[in-house]
């Protein structure tokens, strides 16, 4: 187990970096300089002036020996700063953006998971029963409905068709709260109102990014179940007389849920590309609204530092979901 | 001259396409599903003569104020836009789009990733002769293509230590040169033994280069590519793309508006598309070729002399089409949905044309006061994957041989 886990260490490192030369091209040759807003915000500019502020940028260097010179300064823990913000761009990320985009992961892949796996074991408990067609129904509408689409439809609802149809106060029409921590230690709110306005931001966004894979993650704890409640120790653990709800909770289900860990690893890029859409709906300032801004305002450093930190993210979940599959099952074994 | 009999299935089995279909029919979603999408295609095919406007036409003259964002009426059944399009029209000529970029993407996702998983599987742990250097002993193939490659190879690796080396100048130019004028800080040091070793690398490879052989296993390239693809983030990642092929001021741009004119952009989102949705198809048809090549046939065809080329699609793929079928349909659901999501934030099919996708961006501000606009092209798209989804369900089901009836 040790030696896998420094192998898989080791290809990391070379995946990585071949992970990030091909997010740096690719940035980099996007259309349009950084420098073309200065250029068109002053007109008077002469083309010398022009120049020796690429070369202060370094731009006029080619695109293999800026990577270098990025990737120097990025193991030494300087990621360059925002043009567009003026910070450092690591702050920007991890100290601003970051925080709120875990936030908003985290408890939709709780509260998918919370959901998805009781509903999943019902519908294989129960199969072809109304209630089983009934969900898998649902979460093949689930599974075919745009996550942005589902905001949409959920910021009509709670926004404007509830709130003006009824005269309940709404819900937040998106953005986050703006009260910081340090409000409530100065005492200007009790901690318990600004929780709550969390919540009440945080509620739709994290419904809208959860429905997605709580669909996907039923369907595969259904599969997952059904396989498992189809084999002979099951049948054993039957026939020897044991209650169904022990056969049930201690012989299937600890089966039936490692597959969902592997599931719940691979999941994550999935879940960073639909936050990217769920923040632009409920115009919430995390970490995907953060990308798509620095793409189009041609932000390198913020860029380069939120899209190489996401792929590390994916390795280092996929190593993790490898590793606990490991642990969880003792039947499978790396050597 | 002989003639020699096909063998015939005997009397009164049935062929697995007829097998599916019969089982297919009697799968109810799947065969409404499959209802909803013909009336979708035609739909898509007689939008001119079903649309009752223009979908790109805007208004002019007087009163303009009042013919954008208009509700729903007898002459707008779903409203005008903030342009003032009529949004019916637009949303038939958008599924004209939505669709074509959906099945083109899926069809062209799963060529690619059969021909990639093919490969994998076939040649997995039979590596090929990848590169042999120029004065390496080996009897040469001297077919064209065989030296044409190790010509390029050559160029290439060399081009590479190139740039090793010029990068490493790049990198250490300054510090050494302040070296050699007498001031050794510890950077310069450190400078000159990074240049040192990447100089030393490079010798020693060009040197090793010229006399190699070196085979390489074709399933751990493809295997290691698809790693490192889903390493990279998805979304991010096509935006960026989309940017650089749509850009009109470069080489790339201007090619693709070249080629293919007004289709370009379908032409760029399939592409994208493509880039990230071969992958399960590869995985797919890579498990499949691992055990059907082990299988007698192939053995049989191998020692009658069949080329590897013609083992693999005409004898290996057709036993690998089930799941690629069923795959196949998916994908169509996965590359709408993508598509949707890319014109949603601005970079997908662009504007006058219409799709699902780009009628919905900026529905998230719109739906405060002009909600029509949101519903329409968003309940389309649910439609269309769903039907998808649930005919791919049902060809899972009619497509597994295990499964009894």
């Amino acid at each position: 187990m040790f030696n896998y886990i420094v192998r898989r260490l080791g290809q990391m490192l070379p995946l990585l970096f071949m992970a990030s030369v091909a997010i740096f091209t690719l940035v980099s040759l996007q259309p349009g300089d950084p420098l073309d807003e200065l250029r068109m915000a002053n007109p008077m500019m002469t083309p010398e002036q022009f120049e020796s502020l690429r070369r202060a940028h370094g731009l006029d260097q080619p695109i293999h020996v800026r990577y270098f010179k990025w990737l120097g300064r990025a193991v030494n823990g300087d990621l360059g700063r925002s043009r567009t913000y003026g910070v450092p761009a690591a702050e920007f990320i991890f100290q601003q953006r970051l925080p709120r985009t875990l936030v908003l992961t985290i408890t939709s892949l709780t509260i998918a998971l919370l959901i998805a796996i009781p509903v999943g074991i019902f519908t294989a408990v129960r199969q072809y029963s109304a209630g089983d067609y009934t969900i898998t129904f649902f979460s093949f509408v689930g599974l075919s409905t745009p996550n942005f689409f589902l905001g949409i439809i959920l910021l009509y609802l709670f926004v404007i068709f509830i709130p003006e149809t009824f005269g309940v106060r709404a819900l937040p029409p998106g953005g986050i709260p703006d009260l910081m921590w340090s409000d409530v230690q100065l005492g200007r709110v009790t901690a318990g109102e600004y929780v709550r306005q969390w919540a009440t931001h945080l509620i739709l966004p994290v419904f809208t990014l959860a429905t997605g894979s709580m669909a996907a993650w039923t369907r595969f704890m259904r599969a997952s179940m059904l396989e498992v409640l189809n084999q002979d120790y099951v049948r054993t653990a039957r026939s020897k007389g044991v209650s169904e709800r022990k056969v049930l909770y201690k012989h299937a289900l600890r089966n039936g849920l490692i597959p969902i860990i592997t599931l719940v690893g691979l999941s994550m890029p999935a879940l960073f590309n639909g936050a990217l859409l769920t923040e632009t709906v409920f115009s919430y300032p995390g970490m995907g609204r953060a990308i798509f801004d620095s793409l189009v305002g041609k932000d390198y450093n913020v860029a380069m530092a939120a899209l190489v930190f996401i792929a590390i993210l994916v390795v280092f979940f996929n190593l993790m979901a490898d590793i606990l599959y490991a642990v969880v099952d003792p039947r499978i074994r790396y050597d | 001259m002989q003639t020699v009999e096909r063998p015939r299935a005997p009397a009164g089995s049935e062929t697995l396409w007829r097998l599916a279909w019969r089982r297919l029919r009697k799968h109810k979603l799947a065969m409404v599903s499959l209802g909803v999408l013909t009336i979708l295609i035609l739909v898509a095919i007689f939008a001119p003569y079903l649309a009752p406007h223009d979908p790109v036409a805007q208004p002019r003259g007087a009163g303009l104020r009042a013919m954008y964002f208009q509700p729903p009426s007898q002459t707008h059944w779903l409203g005008t836009d903030d342009l003032g399009r009529d949004v019916f029209s637009r949303l038939l000529y958008g599924s004209r789009v939505s669709l074509l970029v959906g099945f083109l993407a899926a069809f062209s996702s799963v060529l690619v990733g059969t021909i990639m998983g093919a490969v994998a599987g076939f040649y997995s742990g039979r590596p090929l002769r990848f590169y042999v250097g120029p004065f390496a002993r080996q009897d040469v193939d001297w077919r064209l293509p065989f030296v044409l490659w190790r010509v390029l190879s050559w160029v290439l690796i060399y081009a590479a230590l190139f740039l090793v080396v010029q990068v490493a100048w790049t990198l250490a130019e300054r510090p050494v040169r302040a070296g050699l004028a007498g001031e050794w800080s510890p950077n310069a040091i450190a400078s000159a033994i990074g240049l040192g070793v990447a100089v030393a690398f490079a010798a020693f490879a060009a040197w090793r280069a010229l006399f190699s052989r070196v085979r390489l296993d074709l399933d751990i390239v493809i295997s290691r590519l698809i790693d490192f693809m889903l390493t990279l983030p998805g979304l991010p990642i096509l935006l960026v793309l989309s940017a650089i092929l749509r850009d009109p001021r470069s080489g790339v741009g201007q090619w693709m508006y070249g080629t293919f004119g007004t289709a370009s952009s379908v032409v760029i989102i399939v592409m994208i598309l493509v880039i990230f949705g071969w992958i399960t198809t590869a995985r797919l048809v890579r498990a499949a070729f691992l055990s059907l090549r082990e299988q007698e046939f192939t053995m049989a065809a191998q020692a009658l002399g069949t080329s590897n080329t013609k083992i693999m699609f005409r004898h290996l793929v057709p036993n690998a089409m089930a799941p690629i079928i069923v795959e196949g349909t998916l994908q169509v659901g996965i590359a709408i949905l993508v598509e949707a999501g890319l014109s949603f934030l601005g970079f997908g099919i662009q504007p006058p044309v219409s799709t699902w996708g780009n009628m919905l961006t900026n529905a998230q501000t719109y739906i405060f006061f002009a909600p029509w606009l949101a519903f329409p092209p968003g309940l389309m798209i649910v439609i269309t994957v769903l039907s998808i989804n649930f005919l791919g369900d049902g060809l899972r089901d009619a497509l597994d041989p295990r499964r009894k009836q």
